[in-house]
This record gives C-alpha cells, sequence and structure tokens, in this order.
C-alpha cells in the first residue's frame, strides 16, 4: 500500500490524537496500585465526652475524624486528651447513634418508636405545646438539661414563658459547693474549679479520686504535684488511684467527713497552725468558729471517722505547717447527704484559715477579665405569669434551678400542674434519684421530649425523640474559660451531621419558629451569632476558628499580691467564716456535725464514683470505650466476702433498704473498701435495648438509690444513705 | 542508628487509660485489639495497701526473642532500631506471638501479627509515640538513648531504672524508674 | 493479697496464652509419626543387609504411609496460618535461628526425600503404577543408590521428630516448653509411634515382632524421659515449677491435664505389659508366625502407643500456653 502524505497526516493526527487522549489513561494505569495521598485537614474544636471541654483539634482525612487530640494550646488539655476524649471517636461512629426523629407510637414510657421526619417531629412538639399553653400555661412546661443545648432550649423555654427549668448539675452534683464557696466568699469556687494543684505541697482529697475522675487538666497537674513530692492526704472509705498516691490514706466512716474537717480545724486552731495574719486581713467570725470546734476534738472524731486521733493530729499538722500551699480540695459531686453545704462550708472555712485561697497551692484567684454577656436574643422574655416552681422553697437554691422541686411539682400538681418535660442531653433515669418518681412524673404529663444523641434510659421513654448531632459535628456557644487566665474557646464541625441529626441551635430554632418564636431566633445559622458575639467582644472569628483557642494572658492573676487585692462580694466585703446570710434564713452560721444514720448489721453503705474510661452512663455504649469497662463491679470487702462465702468474679446482685434488686454484677473481692461499705462506678446497666453494647450490663446504682435527703439550704441531694444486702445471683 | 527507648515514671502514672485509647485511633487497630495496657496492682491488707499503676507495652528488645522466631523475616529490626513487623511477609504462623514473653504482640483479624510500632509513622515526623502525646501524667517519656542530651538518658543516668522480666535476657528498650533514689545532685 | 487489674488486653495472650491448637497438635504428633516411620523403615532397610529390594518390597507401605501422613500433617500447619498466601516468603530467605524456618524448609526437604525413598525401594513390578515415564526413569537411577537414600531418610526422620520438639523449646517465654528435655522426648515418642505404626501396618510378621521388641525400649525411654521432664521443671524456678501445676492439679479447671498424665501413664505402659507379654511367649525362640490373638494384642499395644503419644502432645501444646513466663 502506498502511504499518500494525506494518509500519512490522517495516520499521525489520528495517532497523536489518541495519544494525547490516552495519556491520562496511561497516567492513570502506572498509578493503579499507588493511592493518592490525602492531606489530613487539622480542625480545632471543644470536647464535649464530659463537662471539662477540652481543645481538640481533630484530623479528618477524606471527610472521616481518624484522629482526636489535645489542643497545645487550650488550659484545659494541654495538648493532651483523657480516655473519653479520644473516644469521642467512637461517639461519631457508634451504630446505635439515634439517626432520625422519633416518634411513640405506644403508651408513654412504652419507647415503641416510629421513624419521623423533622417537620412531622418538630409540628407534633410544638402543637402539643400550644395545647399545653391554652389548657393550663407556659409555665406548665419545664426544662431538665445539661451540657451546651441548655443554651438553646433555656432561650427556647424562656421565650416561650416558663421560669421552671432545672440543671441536674446544681442539685445532684456541684451546688453544695457552689452555694457553700459564694456564701463565704462571695462566689463560687469556678466550674473549672480553681485549684492550684500543681504547686500544691499538701493536697487533700476528700472523696474525689483523681486519676478515676479523669478531668484532664486536674489529673495533669495532679501527677505533676505527686511527682514533685506533694503530700497527699486522701479521706475516702475506698482506697482509691488518688488513695494510691497518697502519703496518709485514712478510710473514713462514710458520712463523716464533716467530723473530720471540724476536728483538722479544731487541730489547726488550737495549735496556732492558721495563717494569722491572712485571717485578721480577710476575714470575720473567726472567733465564732473557734468557739464552735472547741468540743470537735481529735478524740471525739476517732469516735465517729474510725480515724484514729494520732492520725488526725499529724495529718493537721502537716496542712498547718504547710499552708498556705495547702489545697483543700472543694471536690465536685457533693450530693452526699443532708448537711451538704454545711461539709463544703467546713471545707471553706478552712481553707480561708490556711491562707490559701489566693495563694499558690491553693485557690487561685479569677482572671481579671470580664467580657459583658451577649444573649442569643435582644428581645426580652415574657415575664412569667406564675411563680416559677424550679428553686422550691430553699433560700440558696442557685439559679440553675433544682430537679426534684420540678419532679415534685409535675407529682403534685402543687402549685400548679406541669404538663410537659424537655430532657435535653441528660438522662434522667440515671442522673435523678428515685427511679419510681420518676417514671411516675412522666405519666402526667401531655408531652415529654427528649433531645439527645444516644437512646438512652431516659431518651425511651419519651413522646417524641429529637436527634442532637455529637459535638464533632456542630457549632455550639462560646466558651468563657476562667482557668488562670481568660481564654475563649470555640466548637465548630469537624464533619457534616451525619444520618439525619442536626445541631441543637437548629432544633430550637426551628421548634422557635413553629411556636411563633421566630424574634428571638433572629441569626439564620449560629455561626452567624457566633461572629457577632466575636465582633462584639472584639475577637476575630476566622484567628478563633484557626486555632480553637485565643487567650488573654494578661488577665491571669492568680495569687494575692499588692497590686492584686482580692475583692469578696460577700455582705461584709470580707471571707465569711462566720455567715450572717446563713443564720438570718435559720440555718447554723458556722457548721455543726450531725450523725448519719450508719448501716445495720448485714447491710452496707452503697457508694458510688468514676471510672477514667467513662463518663456516667453517656459512654458506656461507645464502642471505643466499652470494651476497655464493659460493665461494673461490686467493690466488697475481703473479709466480707469470705464470710459470706462468695468467690471473685461471681455474680451477685444488690438489694436496697426498699427491696429494689439491682441487676447481676460481678463481684470485685478486695481490701481496697471498708467493711461497711459496697462501691460501684455509677452508670452502667442501662435498660435501652437500643444502646446494644451495654444493655443491662453491670448494675445501676441510681436504681438502687430509692430514697434520698434534701438539705434545706439549697435543696441539694444526698443520694449516699441507701443500703444494700449482698445475695448471689440465681 | 538511634536508639529509641521510652522511660515510665511510675509515680507519675494515674491510670487514666488515655493511652490504650490514643494508640488504638492513630494506629487503627481493631475493635478488641490493644497495643499498650495499663496494670494495677494493689497489695497489702486493709488499711494498708499499696499500689503500682504501669503501662506495658511491647519493649523493642535489643535480644528480641520475636525477630529470632519469625520464618519468613516480617518480624525485623528496622533501620531506626525499633522491631517492626513487615505485614505483607508475615504468614500468621503465631510463632512470635508465643516466643514474646511479655504479651505485646497478638494476631489481627486479618490473619497477621501486630504490635506497638512506637509509632514509627510519627517518629519520621518528628512527633511522639501517640501514648507518650496524650500521657496525662507524663509518665510516658520517649527518646533517643544515643542522644547524651535526651530526657531518656537524663534520666536514666540519675534514676534507679528496673526492665520486665530481666532474666528473660531480652535487653528490653522499656525502663521503669524509681524516683526514690536518685543518684547525684546536678 | 495481690489484687491484678490490667485494662487492655489481648484474648489470645490474657489471662492465658491460646495461640496454638488442635491443628498444631495434630501437625505434631502426624510429624512426629511421620518420622517416626522414615526412621523404623530405614533402620529396617540398612539393618538387613544388602538384601534384593524384592526382599523388602512389602516395606514400601511404610514410606507411602509417611509420605501421605506428613502431606497430610503439613496440611494442618497451613491451616492454622493465618495469612497462607504469604508462605512463599519463607522460601525466600532462610533464618536458621528460627524453627519455623527450619520447618518451612524442612518439612519439604523430608517429604522430598521421602519421595525419593519410595522410588529408590518401589519393587520393578510395581514400577508401572508410577504412570509418568520420567519418574520411571528417575526410580530406576535411584534404585542403585538406595542406601544413602535410606541413611538420608534415616537423618531427615531425626531431624524431623526432634525439630518439632525443638520448635517448642524454643519459644523461651513458655516455660513449660523452655528447656532440653523437651526435644529428646519429642524425638523418643516419635520413635515409639513411629514403630507402634510400622507393627500395625506391616504385613510380615518377622517385621511386626522386630517393631514390637524395639518399641518396648522406645517405650521405657519415653517413660523415663517423661519422668525426667516433669521432675526437671519441678525443681526449676518458680515460673516453671508453676508450668508443671496443671498436670497434678485437682481443680476443675485443670484436671484434664492430670487425666492425661495418668493416661500416659496407664497406656504406656500397659502397652509395655501386653508387648513383654508377647515377648514372653516367644522367649523360647520367634518361630515366624502369629496367631489371631497375638496379632490382636500387638496391635492394640500400637494403638496405645499412638493414643499416648496424641494425648502427650496435645497435653504439652495446651498445658504449656497456661503459664506464663512472668
Amino acid at each position: 500500500m502506498n502511504l499518500t502524505r494525506r494518509d500519512f497526516l490522517k495516520i499521525a493526527a489520528v495517532t497523536g490524537g489518541i495519544a494525547v487522549a490516552g495519556t491520562p489513561v496511561v497516567k492513570s494505569v502506572l498509578a493503579l496500585g499507588k493511592k493518592p495521598v490525602l492531606l489530613p485537614q487539622y480542625v480545632p474544636t471543644t470536647c464535649e465526652m464530659c463537662f471539662w471541654r477540652c481543645g481538640v483539634i481533630a484530623k479528618v482525612v477524606d471527610g472521616k475524624v481518624v484522629k482526636l487530640d489535645g489542643n497545645p494550646i487550650h488550659p484545659n488539655s494541654r495538648g493532651k486528651l483523657c480516655a473519653r476524649g479520644h473516644g469521642g471517636i467512637g461517639l461519631l461512629y457508634d451504630p446505635d447513634r439515634l439517626k432520625t426523629p422519633l416518634i411513640n407510637t405506644g403508651s408513654r414510657g412504652e419507647g415503641k418508636f416510629k421513624k419521623a421526619s423533622w417537620d412531622e417531629a418538630l409540628g407534633y412538639v410544638a402543637d402539643k405545646m400550644q395545647k399545653i399553653k391554652e389548657k393550663y400555661s407556659a409555665e406548665s412546661i419545664a426544662l431538665l438539661t445539661h451540657g451546651t443545648v441548655s443554651t438553646y432550649f433555656l432561650h427556647l423555654l424562656q421565650a416561650f414563658g416558663s421560669p421552671n427549668f432545672a440543671m441536674p448539675s446544681f442539685a445532684l452534683c456541684r451546688g453544695a459547693r457552689d452555694v457553700a464557696f459564694e456564701v463565704t466568699y462571695g462566689e463560687n469556687v469556678g466550674n473549672y474549679e480553681r485549684v492550684d494543684i500543681q504547686n500544691s505541697k499538701v493536697i487533700v482529697l476528700m472523696g474525689s479520686h483523681y486519676g478515676e475522675n479523669a478531668h484532664n487538666s486536674l489529673c495533669q497537674e495532679f501527677a505533676e504535684a505527686v511527682s514533685k513530692g506533694a503530700i497527699v492526704i486522701v479521706a475516702d472509705p475506698r482506697f482509691s488511684t488518688a488513695a494510691g498516691k497518697a502519703k496518709y490514706w485514712l478510710p473514713i466512716k462514710p458520712a463523716t467527713d464533716l467530723a473530720l474537717l471540724l476536728s483538722w480545724i479544731n487541730v489547726i486552731i488550737n495549735e496556732g497552725l492558721y495563717d494569722k495574719e491572712y485571717v485578721a486581713k480577710y476575714t470575720v467570725g473567726f472567733n465564732e468558729v473557734a468557739n464552735s470546734v472547741k468540743e470537735y476534738t481529735p478524740e471525739w472524731a476517732q469516735k465517729e471517722t474510725d480515724i484514729p486521733a494520732n492520725l488526725i493530729i499529724e495529718t493537721a499538722r502537716i496542712i498547718g505547717k504547710n499552708k498556705p500551699n495547702v489545697l483543700i480540695n472543694p471536690g465536685r459531686h457533693t450530693a452526699w447527704y443532708s448537711d451538704n453545704v454545711q461539709r463544703l462550708r467546713a471545707v471553706a472555712i478552712l481553707i480561708a484559715l490556711l491562707g490559701s485561697y489566693g495563694k499558690p497551692g491553693g485557690i487561685y484567684l479569677n482572671p481579671s477579665k470580664k467580657l459583658e454577656p451577649v444573649f442569643l436574643s435582644e428581645k426580652d422574655y415574657p415575664e412569667p405569669q406564675k411563680p416559677s416552681i424550679n428553686k422550691g422553697n430553699y433560700p440558696f437554691a442557685g439559679e440553675e434551678g433544682v430537679t426534684h422541686s420540678i419532679v415534685k411539682a409535675t407529682l403534685t400538681e402543687n402549685p400548679y400542674p406541669i404538663k410537659g418535660w424537655f430532657i435535653t442531653q441528660t438522662n434522667i433515669m440515671k442522673a435523678m434519684p428515685n427511679q419510681k418518681d420518676t417514671l411516675k412524673a412522666i405519666q402526667k404529663l401531655d408531652l415529654l421530649v427528649a433531645v439527645d444523641i444516644m437512646p438512652y434510659d431516659g431518651v425511651m421513654l419519651a413522646d417524641v425523640v429529637l436527634p442532637e448531632c455529637t459535638y464533632l459535628e456542630r457549632h455550639d456557644d462560646l466558651f468563657t474559660v476562667k482557668e488562670k487566665a481568660f481564654g475563649i474557646s470555640l466548637r465548630q464541625p469537624v464533619v457534616q451531621p451525619m444520618y439525619d441529626t442536626k445541631p441543637g441551635w437548629w432544633i430550637a430554632k426551628e421548634l422557635g419558629k413553629r411556636l411563633g418564636l421566630d424574634d428571638y431566633f433572629t441569626w439564620n445559622t449560629f455561626e452567624d451569632f457566633l461572629k457577632m458575639k466575636c465582633k462584639a467582644w472584639g475577637i476575630d472569628y476566622s484567628e478563633l476558628a484557626k486555632k480553637g483557642y485565643i487567650s488573654f494572658p494578661e488577665s491571669e492573676k492568680p495569687y494575692i499580691t499588692a497590686d492584686n487585692e482580692p475583692k469578696f462580694k460577700t455582705p461584709s466585703g470580707k471571707i465569711e467564716l462566720y455567715s450572717k446570710e446563713l443564720k438570718e434564713k435559720g440555718f447554723d452560721p458556722v457548721p455543726k456535725y450531725t450523725k448519719h444514720e450508719q448501716p445495720q448489721e448485714g447491710w452496707f453503705r452503697l457508694i458510688y464514683g468514676r471510672a477514667p474510661v467513662h463518663t456516667f452512663s453517656r459512654t458506656t455504649n461507645n464502642p471505643s470505650l466499652w470494651e476497655l469497662m464493659k460493665e461494673n463491679t461490686a467493690w466488697v470487702n475481703a473479709k466480707v466476702a469470705k464470710r459470706m462465702g462468695l468467690e471473685n468474679g461471681e455474680y451477685i446482685v444488690l438489694i436496697n433498704q426498699d427491696g429494689v434488686k439491682s441487676n447481676k454484677v460481678r463481684i470485685k473481692i478486695t481490701e481496697r473498701i471498708r467493711p461497711d461499705c459496697v462501691y460501684l462506678v455509677h452508670g452502667f446497666s442501662t435498660t435501652s435495648k437500643l444502646l446494644k453494647k451495654a444493655y443491662l450490663r453491670g448494675a445501676d446504682d441510681q436504681q438502687l438509690i430509692t430514697r434520698y435527703t434534701i438539705e434545706p439550704i439549697a435543696g441539694t441531694v444526698g443520694m449516699r444513705v441507701n443500703f444494700v444486702k449482698i445475695a448471689r445471683e440465681v | 542508628m538511634p536508639r529509641y527507648v521510652m522511660v515510665i515514671d511510675v509515680e507519675r502514672c494515674i491510670g487514666c487509660m488515655a493511652c490504650i485509647v490514643a494508640c488504638k485511633k492513630e494506629n487503627n487497630v481493631a475493635d478488641g485489639y490493644f497495643r499498650t495496657r495499663v496494670v494495677e496492682e494493689v497489695r497489702g491488707e486493709f488499711p494498708y495497701l499499696r499500689m503500682e499503676l504501669r503501662s506495658e507495652l511491647c519493649n523493642h528488645c535489643e535480644n528480641a526473642p520475636c525477630i529470632d522466631a519469625c520464618p519468613t523475616g516480617a518480624s525485623h529490626r528496622a533501620k531506626n532500631g525499633t522491631v517492626q513487623i513487615d505485614k505483607q511477609k508475615c504468614i500468621g504462623c503465631k510463632a512470635c506471638i508465643l516466643a514474646c514473653p511479655y504479651d505485646a504482640r497478638y494476631s489481627t483479624p486479618e490473619g497477621v501479627a501486630d504490635k506497638c510500632t512506637f509509632c514509627e509513622h510519627r517518629l519520621k515526623e518528628g512527633k511522639k509515640p501517640a501514648c507518650v502525646e496524650t500521657c496525662l501524667g507524663k509518665s510516658r517519656i520517649f527518646g533517643d538513648l544515643d542522644d547524651p542530651n535526651s530526657e531518656v538518658s537524663q534520666l536514666l543516668k540519675k534514676y534507679d531504672a528496673s526492665v520486665r522480666l530481666e532474666f528473660a535476657g531480652t535487653s528490653p528498650r522499656v525502663f521503669y524508674i524509681n524516683k526514690k533514689f536518685a543518684g547525684g545532685s546536678l | 493479697m495481690i489484687e491484678l487489674s490490667i485494662t487492655g488486653t489481648n484474648a489470645i495472650t490474657f489471662p492465658h496464652l491460646e495461640v496454638w491448637d488442635w491443628r498444631i497438635v495434630i501437625y505434631l504428633f502426624l510429624g512426629g509419626l511421620s518420622a517416626g516411620i522414615m526412621v523404623m523403615y530405614s533402620i529396617a532397610n540398612l539393618h538387613i543387609p544388602k538384601q534384593p529390594v524384592e526382599e523388602i518390597a512389602p516395606c514400601i507401605r511404610a514410606p507411602f504411609i509417611s509420605f501421605i501422613i506428613l502431606a497430610v500433617g503439613a496440611q494442618f500447619i497451613i491451616f492454622d496460618l493465618g495469612s497462607p498466601f504469604h508462605l512463599y516468603w519463607g522460601y525466600l530467605t532462610f533464618n536458621p535461628l528460627s524453627l519455623m524456618s527450619w520447618g518451612t524448609w524442612g518439612v519439604p526437604a523430608v517429604l522430598l526425600a521421602n519421595g525419593l525413598y519410595i522410588l529408590a525401594v518401589i519393587p520393578k513390578e510395581q514400577r508401572y503404577r508410577l504412570k509418568f515415564p520420567f519418574l520411571i526413569k528417575i526410580s530406576e537411577k535411584l534404585t542403585l543408590n538406595m542406601r544413602p537414600i535410606t541413611k538420608l531418610n534415616f537423618a531427615l526422620g531425626i531431624f524431623l521428630g526432634i525439630y518439632t520438639g525443638v520448635l517448642l523449646s524454643s519459644f523461651s517465654a513458655i516455660p513449660l516448653w523452655n528447656n532440653a528435655t523437651l526435644p529428646i522426648l519429642f524425638l523418643v515418642s516419635a520413635l515409639s509411634s513411629g514403630a507402634a505404626m510400622i507393627v500395625i501396618i506391616a504385613k510380615k510378621a518377622e517385621i511386626k515382632f522386630l517393631f514390637t521388641k524395639i518399641d518396648i525400649w522406645l517405650i521405657v525411654a519415653e517413660l523415663v524421659v517423661i519422668a525426667l521432664f516433669f521432675y526437671g521443671l519441678y525443681s526449676s524456678p518458680a515460673p516453671y515449677k508453676k508450668a508443671i501445676a496443671p498436670f497434678f492439679s485437682l481443680t476443675s479447671e485443670h484436671f484434664i491435664f492430670t487425666i492425661a498424665l495418668i493416661a500416659i501413664f496407664l497406656l504406656l505402659p500397659l502397652a509395655l505389659r501386653i508387648k513383654l507379654g508377647e515377648l514372653k511367649e516367644f522367649k523360647d525362640g520367634f518361630h515366624g508366625e502369629f496367631t489371631k490373638a497375638q496379632i490382636l494384642r500387638m496391635n492394640i499395644a500400637a494403638i496405645l502407643v499412638l493414643a499416648g503419644t496424641l494425648i502427650l502432645r496435645a497435653a504439652i501444646v495446651y498445658a504449656g500456653q497456661l503459664t506464663k513466663l512472668s
């Protein structure tokens, strides 16, 4: 065949065309076997696996979160995360997560859910809310809330016209501590409690169990202090991890902590070990305290606490001699007995006597920055027509509300019926004692709405379940971090919300729309609000979004110095060792010891605490954390177990004084607990079948807490007043 | 070749278990398998009790019995001195799991042997292993023992150090220091 | 009281090792059995001085059976591999410190030697069964070199019998296995099981009798070595002493190992007793024929020996993984 010039050109063109067109084919063939390297994205945000709210940097590869690390510049994480923080990935990808709105088609509490659209679910809720408002009043809707979702639903509820909200964190957790310190110092000791652990020479822990209670920066500082040789004194009926680091483990008889504290104060005053200058300069009421504690001698305390008098004296001297760099740890969960506030008052008084409030190693002072609050809406809330019922009659009840007041009001319809409950990010079955009351109360409602991430026990009771996305998928309000320095921490989505879940702000806004409350949600997305807030505060939002945390180091003024004198917002302007406020309301102005009931022979006091890999019932189903602790165990003293012929690891049941029987639980026979107590890690044995990993594993301590005390000052609850019997699992 | 070692200060370990989860996430370890663990030992009788908390992991032994046991060379000493597993070569005979006296190894769902890598991929970027970085108590310290200025060198110079199962003759590269007896005051 | 709580353990190593199971036990048993048979037929071949092939033709069944047993045994170990498709890497390297590497190369070598022996020993009339002409040619060539091949088989049989023991004893982390007695024990038990197997498969009465006699010595040796094995561990430091505890345990958990030990010390001496009984019958001299009852008794004794060997290996593999060095 003769190749003409035209043919040649044609062929060349075709060949050339193929060559050009085929190059990508060739390239991709050559690239076969070599995956394109996806560069990871690092997005800073704020954790919510517990309520320490550490700064997190999420590593995202191809739309998937592959690692979470501590934000080095955030004071609560300092570049590190605890086990739960790392387990955030497990929460995000937990197959048991709530995925769509759910509507209960069965009877109240039955949990016979059908999937619903947001429109349907929100419409249902709005409709019911309007009906309740018409038939009863807006105030007949109450809110039980915890976590960042509180911001939106407190706003929504108050915009709707109801003042009846309660956060379990007050009456069921740290309320007593906050009230005691407010009464004494004019301010609370901080949500990130302002404990200067790393500079403490002596650390006194009344039941606090750092290490098992894994509040990130506090654990970091605790380890640092221990390494530097700090003397740790632990008063705990259980040999905790913290006790394992202690020079003195005082296995105190439960319910007698106040006796120990008062006796320490007695010794410290008698031996002149208190800071006389500090007391003279900053406090009032020393003489009253000195008189009041005269009867609380170490010998007396020995009889109460089971701690030898010489040990009480020895530890008091160590505390006194090392002032002011001594930390009497105020603790956090203080809802123990019927005198919580008085017990924490004793702590506050002792801190003042040692002159450690405002000194290194003690309680450091608030950072000196204040920002004007920026509200979700400029519009005022409507004035409630009916009196709020959320504070009970407790004169010092906090603004956060008292949970059992709402439960009681619902049950008794006194002063008016409560017909609707919102439970947002709180597992009421595990948070509130006397589950029977809770279950009875919800039967009185016309509407029970749950907003949460996982199908917890409480969520399963709801009429409507509105699924919120996890903290990794949403914006939330800026966190004002008042550690030593003031800072602002941002939460922003790291990945888009999975399934059909929505951020809390969106749920509240959409519900608000259907309730005619648009005016209260004028911002479009929550990021718009955040940008506006940053502008109002003079913060560069883009910088905050890049770094995750912005600090104001000049605000760090932790200690009392010549040019940093503390201001106490008390009636007297000083630290009130003797509290006139309390006296005026009819309470002991200086703590007095009351004996609490002890268990009879054959009965054991039920005490509970934390595990480092779990955040109460929130994480028991988390695939990343569940495998580290699948169930809790019942700690029983070795001699007691031997007497009962029990073997380690065998299943037992606990039966409380009201005959309530727990789920079967493995016994942990140990020397680490007093013979008169049984200990459980709180939060196990969910009754929710949708939590496939955690369902019925372990024993539920809250189920056994059927009776509780209420202390009269602030309405805080006492949950360590239940006694149990041990029986073999049949 | 650097000599990477880990020094564990047991006094600082508070049993937070963060290392266990961080390691799993960093290295994509399958559910139910662990590359590091935390041991809590309590001795004595109520009320006289003593607790030791420590973490344990692959010791990247200098005299590694796992390397000796491997028929294909999958278990080998990498250029950076650490003991690694080449998954492509591993036949899953599990001899290395039996050879290791420290329970450091396990068999993955894919059928190959696996263990701690000292986060080799992070070492390449100049970062510390994930467990070291997240340790709340700063109980895990990592570095090059051949560098006299490294923290690990300083610690091992100053304090009494022991290793797990010394009599097994594996010459581990993970040291547990006891700060109660410190040598010298420099 | 020591309270130990460990978070982050793997099921394969905690609370005790569960790494190797029945697959390895069967491999060790079949491997040992094959090794024993190889040694036995090699002895038989070498022992019968320079007899023509036809005379020892009946002995071809032994190498055949040993080949199949080892091939099947190797399947079990391959079955145990987690990632068998990577096995070729084992043939790209040889790690002299790794007994698994010795096995990776050694087992095919043994099979090859065994195969060569079959080809060398197959009688002329049976050669057609080889089917392939190149095999027949090889067979013809090999027959001329039968003695060296037999010596090779003997050596590799000893290797196979002892290497399974050395494999286990190489794990310094397993106190029950990590001693010098175990390889000897495994070798003796392999030879004993090999002799027992020959007793069962041999057609010629002389062979049966010869190996019954041989097995008597081997059983005695095995019992002595087992006793030394346990005593050696008993008089060793704590982890080693602890390692034999399951064999003397009356708790339900480990009782099975005590039963295994009792079984071994019942079955083997019983087999011994039967065999000695047989010998007694012929103390006036062997007259070349057995009654049916005698053959039955010999076979029973052989089966007892095989059972004893299997139980021994199973017990050692499982019990070994119960105790750690720590």
